[in-house]
């Protein structure tokens, strides 16, 4: 049994008199000990799939339909004190901009020590004190910045004191949801360093939301390209994204377009490619492929039907009809 | 109410700042959409009709007095819709004549006001340096004077009428204004947009007036009406207090009289409740529009983030 | 805090107080139609009297050395001489300013109390029922002037019911021990102390409110949610620490606003108070006592932002610098 199951979920917003849906029938599982990414330009529903994992949309966002399974317990429908129970200890969450993701008024390992005792409330001071330094130890913040209030750290070691929170309880899934957007580029590779390394030594599972393949490519095994609110390919990493001798073996002309755009550095130099033009309107009904008015490949096909979901190998799909006739 | 608009004001999640909605050309047919606006509006037009057509149809003769006792402080009756004072004057009339003078105090208090915020608030944001500093200076200072004693002090020094009850509310009320349009040039002026212009050689003036003056705009209007429901509350207090200009009947001078006049102790409510009312619903009407276009431009504001 | 913050911070204070002082010189003795000299020239005192005020406002002497000694004179606690009472103004402060704390300071109280806690239920179920009633009502009571609040009270609790005295500090006549006294200065608190309430917690729910929410959308309040902390725990642990901010900020604001209240209040249930001073030395033109009520309105706005400003620093570690 997969640690945690997504099948068919769709996530709607209400927007003013409209109803926007953000996640449409999209499915994956997480393995344990895997780590997953999403990926996809802002908009495309990646947040909106992570947040409804632990159920943290806002107020105007429901799941309107499918299951959301982690270790067994049915999430969606769950009422909000056994939802308290299952946040942090099984699924913990590490969100993007850590600018402000941490209480300013408080001090970092009473933040941490909170998160602790708020799921353990018999735990011992000593024991709970303890564990902090040893988790602030684990990400590479020395105990004498234990004390330190949130803005008095750089980005990176707030977005590192963010991490060493989550694992607190021990949860055996990790949501990372842009976690290195808004950090300069050594800080960048520090996190993605840290979460490679806690991977194995926590023995966690690890969903990271991005726009930026390089660092799913360093972290994750598998990777999920979302668009429009839809999911368009998913494949091993080594496999959509190719590596060091291997050409990318990506289907869908929109991962190929994101690969273009992220220029490789040790590789040839190859010009950035953007990719024109801007994601459809959700609030309108979509007939067709949604990429079909910024797809290169487009054909008329791709106006008038949804395309298909292709199985191109083992674990690799694309939904798209390009795809479907280079398969026949 | 549509929460979702005020959720999206604030975003959470880059997924939902791209649905946004657009602003919409026509500030009043925003206001008009929102409930709290609307029910503004519709007050507001209530109490300009009362006010300015309101006297015309029913006229008051503030010479004309009960002739006999028995016409001294009636409660409400079909002779006298709102009864009677204590000089056996028709309370309806009074009221519908007293709005002007707080409606028009009001006006002028808050152009005042406006004007020398607004001023110097523009002057202060754009020139910084040491303007700003002696500027922001003097607009603390004043921020900390109380503001209704100091009313007080300077009617009570300068004069009761309608011209000085004006100027003196006017010049108590702009600190706010100041201090909210220079935080708001301030930011504008590292603009590339200005900076460019600057650059070109544009004059100053000019710039105020073609690129920053159209932006801080939506703020002095929301201000605006939160001023002006100040205003008035201030030159009812004044009247009450005596303090407002003793040949106009405003209804803080209404309200004054019934107090003195002992007609409370009578139990004439009527006399009390009728300008009272006038008071509030025109401060209420005031405010609920400025709350209003203070929640629509705000997030337009905010969204520059 | 730093030592050099409390010292920068003091001087401030101490130029502010300056300049007021200053300020009110300007207002009550040099503007043209100043009352002091007008009064002094007028046939209002006897020969004795008007000596008196020569020398002691030091009338003869030009303008710059008439301030000096003025200052000198508020250094010394002399705030002048009463026109109407005949005595230093000082006696004739007496009691009001502790009637008028008794007053100010029970509202303040309870206006806090209520406030924060509408405003919190307002905020934690934003865009709710609740939360438009609790505005609506607010918006409302808010618009309604002080003196006008307190004219329905005294309708409804002293003209048609008796159930509460409707003027004064104590009712006159009463012979009664000390805990009898005091029940009957806190009877007759209610009413105006309420009135002052009613319009202010008004506000004050309203700031708090709208303070909350804005907090409410935090980051960190997301993070708070994904760590499985119970609401109560969200809402008093972490929006509320992070809205007491720019709420200690409103109170130094509100404070002037309630001492304008204070007057229309005390005036309308002639409640002995600084408020009740001031009104009647309007109605008398006694200038030296409303120069002083004035000055000690002033005072008491500046030493309240003076507090709030080191409370602030206490309490946000953001602004604590070395």
């Amino acid at each position: 049994m997969s640690l945690l199951e997504i099948d068919d979920l769709s996530v709607d917003y209400r927007i003013g008199s409209q109803m926007l849906r953000a996640v449409d029938h999209v499915s994956l599982r997480v393995e344990r000990g895997e780590a997953v990414g999403i990926v996809g330009e802002s908009g495309c529903g990646k947040t909106s799939l992570g947040l409804s994992i632990p159920f943290l949309l806002p107020t105007n966002a429901a799941i309107s339909s499918g299951t959301v399974t982690l270790a067994g317990h049915e999430l969606v429908g769950m009422s909000e004190r056994e939802l308290n129970r299952l946040r942090w200890t099984s699924v913990a969450f590490v969100f993007q901009g850590a600018m402000n993701a941490l209480n300013p008024v408080q001090r970092v390992d009473r933040q941490i020590l909170e998160a602790i005792t708020a799921h353990d409330p018999r735990v011992e001071r000593d024991v709970a004190n303890a564990r902090v330094l040893e988790l602030l130890d684990l990400v590479g913040i020395a105990p004498a910045r234990s004390k330190s209030y949130p803005h008095e750290f750089s980005g990176g070691m707030r977005q590192r004191a963010m991490i060493a929170m989550a694992l607190a309880c021990r949860p055996s899934l990790l949501i990372a949801d842009e976690p290195t957007t808004a950090l300069d580029v050594i800080s960048q590779a520090q996190i993605l360093a840290l979460l490679s390394t806690l991977r194995r030594s926590e023995d966690l599972s690890v969903l990271m939301i991005s726009h930026d393949l390089a660092a799913i490519k360093r972290v994750c095994d598998r990777i999920v390209v979302m668009y429009a609110g839809i999911m368009v390919e998913m494949g091993t990493t080594e496999e959509v994204l190719g590596r060091h001798g291997r050409p990318a073996a990506a289907a869908h002309p929109y991962t190929l377009a994101l690969i273009e755009a992220h220029p490789d550095l040790h590789g040839e130099r190859l010009l950035a490619q953007g990719l024109p033009g801007h994601p459809p309107d959700l609030s309108k009904p979509i007939v067709g492929c949604r990429f079909a008015d910024r797809c290169p490949s487009v054909m008329p096909i791709c106006r008038t039907e949804a395309p298909p979901t292709v199985t191109l190998s083992a674990g690799h799909v694309a939904v798209c009809h390009l795809a479907a006739k280079g398969a026949r | 109410m549509n929460d979702a608009d005020d959720v999206l004001g604030q975003v959470t999640s880059p997924v939902l700042a791209e649905f946004a909605p657009k602003p919409r050309s026509g500030v009043l047919r925003s206001i008009w959409k929102d409930p709290t606006g609307r029910s503004g509006l519709i007050m507001l037009v209530f109490v300009l009709f009362v006010i300015l057509i309101g006297p015309v149809i029913f006229p008051f003769d503030s010479q004309s007095f009960g002739s006999s006792a028995a016409s001294i402080l009636q409660p409400p009756s079909r002779a006298h819709w709102m009864g009677t004072t204590e000089l056996g004057q028709d309370v309806f009339r009074q009221f519908l004549v007293g709005g002007r003078i707080s409606l028009y105090v009001g006006l002028s208090a808050t152009l005042i006001a406006m004007v020398l915020g607004a001023g110097l608030g523009l002057v202060s944001g754009y020139y910084a340096g040491w303007r700003d500093t002696v500027l922001m200076r003097i607009t603390d200072f004043f921020l900390v004077l109380p503001t209704l004693p100091l009313i007080i002090v300077l009617a009570a020094l300068f004069g009761q009428s309608i011209l000085v009850t004006s100027l003196v509310i006017g010049m108590t009320s702009w600190p706010q204004t100041a201090r909210i349009i220079r935080s708001q040039v301030l930011s504008l002026r590292e603009r590339p947009l200005v900076q460019r212009v600057r650059s070109l050689g544009a004059g100053d003036l000019r710039i105020m007036r073609k690129h920053i003056l159209p932006k801080v705009a939506p703020l002095i209007l929301a201000n605006l009406a939160l001023v002006l429901s100040g205003a008035v509350l201030a030159q009812a207090a004044l009247a009450f207090l005596g303090l407002g200009d003793p040949v106009q009947v405003s209804w803080g001078t209404t309200l004054h009289n019934a107090f003195n006049s002992g007609a409370m102790s009578q139990g004439a409510w009527w006399y009390v409740m009728t300008p009272g009312a006038g008071i509030v619903v025109m401060v209420l009407a005031f405010s609920l529009v400025g709350h209003s276009l203070d929640r629509i431009l705000n997030p337009l504001l905010r969204g520059d983030r | 805090m730093s030592l050099r913050y409390l010292a920068k911070k003091l001087a401030t204070l101490a130029v502010t107080l300056y300049v007021t002082v200053s300020f009110n010189f300007l207002l009550f003795h040099v503007l043209p139609g100043s009352p002091v000299q007008l009064l002094a020239r007028s046939g209002h005192f006897d020969a004795a009297a008007r000596a008196q005020l020569v020398k002691l406002f030091g009338l003869n002497h030009p303008l710059i050395i008439q301030y000096f000694i003025y200052l000198k004179n508020m250094l010394h606690g002399d705030l002048g001489f009463s026109y109407v009472y005949r005595q230093p103004v000082t006696s004739v402060l007496g009691g009001a300013i502790g009637n008028t704390l008794l007053l100010v300071g029970t509202a303040t109280l309870v206006t806090i109390i209520v406030g924060v806690w509408l405003g919190v239920m307002a905020a934690s179920r934003a865009h709710s029922l609740t939360d438009a009633t609790i505005t609506i009502t607010s918006l409302g009571l808010w618009s309604m002037p002080d003196f006008f609040t307190g004219m329905i009270l005294i309708f409804i609790c002293g003209v048609w019911t008796h159930v509460l005295p409707i003027s004064g500090l104590v009712t006159p006549g009463l012979v009664t021990g000390t805990w009898g006294h005091y029940a009957d200065i806190g009877r007759h608190l209610v009413l105006p102390a309420l009135t002052l309430t009613l319009v202010n917690a008004a506000e004050f729910s309203l700031i708090s409110r709208n303070t909350l929410v804005d907090v409410m959308v935090e980051d960190y309040m997301l993070t708070a949610r994904a760590k499985g902390l119970s609401r109560r725990v969200i809402v008093w642990r972490h929006a509320l620490r992070n809205a007491t901010l720019p709420i200690v900020t409103a109170t130094a604001l509100y404070v002037g606003m309630i001492l304008g209240g204070a007057i229309q209040v005390e005036a309308v249930f002639s409640w002995p108070g600084m408020g009740l001073l001031i009104y009647n030395a309007v109605v008398q033109r006694d200038y030296p006592v409303l120069e002083a009520g004035f000055l000690i309105f002033a005072v008491a706005v500046i030493a309240t932002n003076f507090i709030s400003d080191l409370l602030y620093q206490v309490l946000d570690p953001r602004v604590r610098r070395t």
